[in-house]
């Protein structure tokens, strides 16, 4: 189970308001890399980990994922608040706020909502460790794709930097995951069994 | 008083994320498990103060007793709260 804390994981306090920005960076709540594909990632391969490491490192980062999130879907509400009509136009935040006014909805930068499709869930520890390292490294090239855009704003790159940091040490915890898992394998061929099947 | 409080918890909270991440995958390492206990009863304490001062950080009745304050302003995401 899982048990809330009022409180988020890193504080945001966003003094400008930027649509355009918060359309960005949406991405990272909703988008094929994002934290809520991360966490459903994560909490979804956990129950095929054939050990105890790596069900509890899956069980964690899966929970950091969802606190982070929070911190998207916060950065992206402090953004979009107080807006005009004439704002939410001149940003072209127009299109997504038809829909959503300015509530917060899973969609990717260019306005597609969230799909499943955008992560692996195989059954095979070897496979899915794998495919947990790269969503570590494709959600750092987005926030390193963040980044290039709101050099301006020092609260929102605050933010955002810490989030980046965290899928660096992710991809850490993963690799010695991995590792951990192949010691305990045939070392002349890892890929003689799925270990979480066979 | 409340944020700067609230940004010591984190504080201590995201240092044992970190060594719990790090435990995952290194669950013999005693140094760790020694600085782990160390911060979470550094944590605990501030949680104690925060919610004695300001109202329950997870869901519950406050000392107090009056109301049910969990649902007060402000949330997590409102730039009040950070």
């Amino acid at each position: 189970m899982w048990q809330y804390q009022k409180k988020l994981q890193y504080p945001i306090k966003i003094k400008q308001t930027n649509p355009k920005l918060a359309s960005l960076i949406m991405s990272q709540y909703g988008g094929p890399d994002g934290e809520i594909g991360a966490s459903l990632r994560y909490l979804s391969q956990r129950y095929a980990m054939p050990y105890a490491e790596l069900k509890g490192l899956l069980t964690d980062v899966g929970t950091e994922e969802l606190a982070h999130l929070e911190m998207v879907g916060t950065i992206v509400y402090q953004l979009t608040r107080n807006l005009t009509e004439e704002d939410i136009k001149k940003a072209g935040f127009d299109a997504y706020f038809v829909d959503h006014t300015a509530g917060i909805y899973p969609v990717s930068a260019a306005g597609v909502p969230y799909n499943a499709f955008s992560f692996a869930s195989k059954g095979d520890a070897i496979t899915d460790m794998h495919e947990s390292m790269a969503a570590e490294q494709k959600a750092r090239t987005t926030y390193d794709n963040i980044l290039r855009y709101c050099a301006d704003d020092p609260d929102v790159r605050d933010v955002i930097k810490f989030l980046r940091q965290r899928e660096v040490v992710h991809y850490q915890r993963f690799g010695e995951g991995l590792r951990l898992l192949t010691d305990r394998l045939n070392e002349k061929n890892f890929y003689a069994i799925n270990p979480s099947f066979d | 008083m409340r944020n700067k409080l609230l940004k010591e918890i984190s504080a201590t909270q995201f240092a044992l994320t970190e060594l719990g991440l790090y435990l995952d995958t290194h669950p013999c390492d005693q140094k760790a498990i020694a600085a782990a206990k160390e911060v979470e009863a550094k944590r605990d304490e501030l949680v104690k103060q925060f919610e004695e001062k300001f109202g329950p950080l997870t869901v519950g009745i406050d000392e107090s007793g009056a109301d049910f304050s969990w649902i007060c302003d402000p949330w997590p995401w409102e730039k009040e709260a950070n």
